[in-house]
């Protein structure tokens, strides 16, 4: 699913955000990534979306070449990834229904099947109730909830969620997780970078850890392994 | 393109006109505004170049001839002068032509005027000669004073130079105020299109991430683009349209003797372009604006 070769990035300004990296992820597989702030947990994902390019590596998502590819092809990979986000990215201005349907409007589904699949997911996330609010009438998790059906009504391959419990109280973070829980059982490879220790340790899955742009850690069933 | 995405992109595009009426209007007022401008210093630069050609079609050259010149003579140097380079006409003014027109200035016949002059006409032959281009005028006047059977040449030495300077600046001017305009129009339209596209960049962000192409993030902009362009163009033709025959009646009927410009196809065809540009400025607005964020 994801195969990471020897890949550094070095930002223009000289940060080394990753450092000769190897990394393999498989098919199904559920995945945190922890580490202290700015060890390159974010740069690693975006990785898997092609948001950033390393400076050296091979990147194959999906056995395609993230390196070779054209820019053209970008909105085609990227159509068999989600991307969840600490801050959700929802549009102000856009209902429930709307902030979904979104991402399949934007690639040219009928009309039809945009309002029958946006029902379905939405239902699935739990939310089927809200979809004519509009994001500032929802809490956190509701917020969260709409970046997760999102980043799923495409039914992607690989789910990348950058700390989507960061901005949650422990309760609902944990709705979030049963979620993503779910969604991983139904075959979506799940990548999740995390500071959430309680979390980590329940889930009892595989855990890579990243410090100073290297992995330092890579364990089946692992924990934290960081003290609060 | 399919379809959906037309439908998509067209819904999308008068959203986003509706939820930014503001920025909406500023677009459509600045490309009306430079518009306007643009259209009146064309119109400036046409009526500029054109009143320099009028001062310029008034420049003869009067060749006066040697006494001793025969009609025959005469004839053959018009022929001559007519095939030098540069030359668009000559006429023949005969002496005894001179003499009446002379006398007509005088108040007199024209034999009580010779008879006044001792009985001797003493004027010669004259040629009048026209130049294709004025800038050539003392350089024609040159070549004609050379001749044998010419004396004299006179086209308002020191006068035509300075005329020529003059109407070389007018032109240059008219140039530079449209120019100028062009410019100030564009920079202003890249900024609307910049301001509009940076109040939705966290869209076009999303939109990127999901997987929509370049082509269709770039196409609501495009059209948002010739659509605010059009109405300014429209706008900007109209004002400009009613204003220039506004001020050329007025101008004709205080300071008659400016040579106004009112050519109707010219007219249209400003009025045109005017519309065109303002769709061009505001698509390519969009395009160029929209670069930057599509970079991924």
């Amino acid at each position: 699913m994801i195969q990471l070769k020897n890949v550094s990035k070095i930002y223009p300004n000289g940060a080394k955000a990753l450092i000769d990296v190897n990394l393999t992820i498989g098919k199904g597989d559920f995945v945190f990534l922890v580490g202290p702030s700015g060890a390159g947990k974010s740069t690693l994902i975006k990785l898997f979306y092609r948001d950033e390019i390393p400076t050296r590596g091979q990147v194959h998502i999906n056995s395609k070449n993230l390196i070779r590819m054209k820019e053209r092809e970008v909105p085609y990979l990227r159509r068999t990834i989600g991307v969840i986000f600490q801050d959700f990215k929802l549009l102000p201005n856009k209902t429930v229904l709307e902030n979904v349907a979104f991402a399949l409007e934007v690639i040219g589904v009928s009309r039809k099947e945009i309002q029958l699949r946006t029902r379905a997911t939405l239902e699935l996330v739990g939310l089927a109730n809200k979809e004519k609010s509009y994001p500032h009438e929802l809490s956190g998790g509701e917020q969260q909830r709409v970046c997760v059906a999102r980043a799923i009504i495409n039914n992607p391959a690989l789910l990348v969620a950058d700390e989507p419990t960061g901005n949650l109280d422990p309760e609902t973070a944990w709705g979030i997780m049963d979620l993503l829980y779910n969604i991983n059982k139904r075959g979506t490879t799940v990548v999740m970078a995390t500071h959430a220790r309680a979390i980590v340790n329940k889930m009892q899955k595989r855990v890579i850890a990243i410090e100073n742009g290297r992995v330092a850690r890579d364990e089946i069933k692992g924990g934290y392994g960081y003290d609060a | 393109m399919t379809l959906n995405s037309t439908r998509y992109i067209l819904r999308e595009t008068i959203h986003s006109m509706k939820r930014n009426p503001w920025l909406s209007i500023a677009s459509v007022l600045t490309v009306m505004v430079s518009l306007v401008i643009l259209g009146f210093s064309v119109f400036f630069l046409v009526n500029a170049s054109n009143m320099a050609k009028s001062f310029e079609d008034q420049l003869e050259i009067a060749a006066f001839v040697e006494e001793s010149t025969t009609k025959s003579e005469l004839q053959a140097l018009q022929t001559h002068i007519k095939g030098m380079p540069g030359v668009a006409s000559v006429t023949i003014v005969t002496k005894e032509q001179v003499l009446t027109d002379f006398g007509k200035t005088m108040g007199g016949t024209e034999n009580n005027i010779l008879a006044d002059l001792g009985g001797k006409n003493p004027f010669s032959d004259e040629l009048t000669i026209k130049a294709t281009d004025a800038q050539n005028v003392i350089a024609l006047a040159d070549a004609v004073d050379a001749l044998p059977e010419v004396y004299k040449v006179r086209y308002g030495q020191g006068f035509v130079d300075k005329l020529l300077v003059f109407t070389q600046w007018l032109r240059w001017i008219g140039l530079g105020v449209v120019a100028a305009f062009a410019i100030a129009a564009v920079v202003l339209i890249s900024i609307n299109v910049k301001m509009n596209v940076f109040s939705r960049r966290r869209e076009i962000q999303i939109m990127k991430l999901v997987g929509a192409s370049n082509s269709f993030v770039r196409w609501p902009f495009l059209i948002e683009g010739l659509a605010l362009g059009f109405v300014g163009g429209a706008l900007a033709a109209v004002i400009v349209g009613m204003g220039y025959n506004w001020i050329a009646m007025n101008v004709q009927s205080t300071l008659t003797f400016l040579p106004i410009v009112q050519n109707v196809t010219l007219f249209q065809q400003v009025l045109v372009g005017l519309l065109l540009t303002g769709m061009g400025m505001g698509a390519l607005g969009s395009g160029i604006s929209l670069q930057k964020f599509l970079k991924t």
